[in-house]
């Protein structure tokens, strides 16, 4: 999932300071996980930003809603009456659903709550880990299925730096060596041998450094 | 000053009116587990000092949620108290952690707004100590003397108190 963090309230007081007529828009899928944009999230900052601007003697109308994906027209439509009758729209999404939101509502200035961080996953009850890059070349068959290119703190492809110290990389000792799980991995699977081929340097064309990505799939465009 | 039924001296004792200094009328909202005490284990407290006092009972404190709480500060709470049953006697097991994590995310939050967390706060406890919870209200309310009426509560609503006084 992707996961995102909330903004300041400083930030967001201040973005949506010129509007007197706001939707919060939340999002139910991804960012609802991570506890940064889903109803709740959505119904907390709203109060939050109420009590802020009321203490400071100003007046904003929020309204509240929630849908179940910002990134899918289906459910983008269920928000259009609301999206239409106020100033300004401030989307708890991730930065695909303040984009899609902003592009089909072209006379409405949408704004984001969060801060989209990575592609993720909930790896206990408040705590959420990157896993995927996004790179566009996945090689998680040969790494045993644990990525040295989001899970290394030096991204290396060709074994461990030699730096970690107990099985925790020595940029950062709250973190696994990926390496370490790696190597684990692989003996546990009796496949260590795939770590004797030579990786290539990546090539980086696949992911974001190439440009805007797009994905077509012709069978299903009519 | 009068003293409040537990000794403590008390600003907002009747016949003494409201805070002299702040003339207003406090409003606390409380939320506890009803494990802990039952909805009226406050009424001679009412009775004696002149104050607001919204009590929320919960099946357990860890249906607290983030935004009831700031939501009773919307509603014109000068302070919110969360009554939690003590540490490791939850009947869920971690309801109270759950709600004691939660006041602390809240207060940060009121901070932020510029409310002052210690308008929030959170107490262990036991099962039926109506003395200990009528306590904890007595000084929170003289902690309102000192902090005064929240800054969020409505303007009109503060003209009303004024209107009334006259």
């Amino acid at each position: 999932m992707i996961v995102g963090n909330q903004k300041s309230l400083a930030e967001i007081k201040e973005i949506v300071a010129p509007y007197k007529n706001l939707l919060i828009l939340g999002c139910g899928t991804c960012v609802k996980t991570c506890f940064a944009g889903g109803e709740d999230e959505v119904a907390t900052l709203s109060s939050a930003l109420r009590l802020g601007f009321k203490k400071d003697g100003k007046e904003i109308l929020i309204q509240e809603l929630t849908i179940e994906r910002q990134c899918e027209d289906e459910f983008i439509q269920e928000a259009a009456e609301n999206i239409n009758s106020n100033d300004a729209v401030l989307s708890l999404a991730c930065g695909a659903g303040v984009q899609a939101i902003a592009k089909r509502f072209k006379s409405v200035p949408v704004m984001p709550g969060l801060n989209t961080t990575f592609i993720g996953i909930l790896e206990k009850q408040g705590l959420f880990t990157e896993e995927c890059v996004g790179c566009g070349d996945c090689r998680l068959a040969q790494f045993g299925s644990v990525c040295p290119i989001a899970r290394c703190s030096k991204k290396l492809l060709n074994g461990p730096c030699g730096g970690s110290k107990n099985g925790s990389c020595e940029v950062d000792a709250e973190t696994d060596c990926a390496w370490q799980l790696i190597i684990d991995r692989l003996k546990a699977l009796g496949q260590l041998n795939n770590l004797k081929a030579y990786v290539q340097p990546k090539d980086w064309r696949s992911s974001n450094a190439g440009g805007p990505r797009k994905l077509v799939r012709e069978d299903h465009i009519i | 000053m009068a003293k409040g039924i537990t000794g403590i001296a008390n600003p907002y004792t009747k016949g003494n009116c409201r805070n002299m200094k702040t003339n207003f009328k406090p409003r606390i909202t409380l939320f506890q587990c009803c494990n802990i005490l039952s909805k009226d284990a406050f009424c001679k407290l009412e009775k004696k000092i002149d104050f607001d006092l919204d009590v929320v009972e919960l099946p357990c404190s860890s249906l607290v949620k983030d935004v009831f709480l700031l939501r009773a500060f919307e509603s014109g709470s000068d302070a919110v108290v969360v009554l939690v049953c003590p540490e490791g006697t939850c009947r869920y097991v971690e309801g109270n952690i759950r709600a004691k994590k939660r006041v602390q995310w809240v207060k940060n939050l009121l901070d932020e707004i510029g409310l002052d967390g210690k308008r929030l706060s959170l107490f262990n406890v036991a099962h039926s100590d109506k003395e200990a919870a009528v306590k904890i209200i007595e000084n929170t309310l003289s902690d309102l003397s000192d902090l005064g009426p929240s800054p969020a509560r409505s303007v009109r609503e503060t003209e009303a108190v004024e209107e009334k006084k006259v």
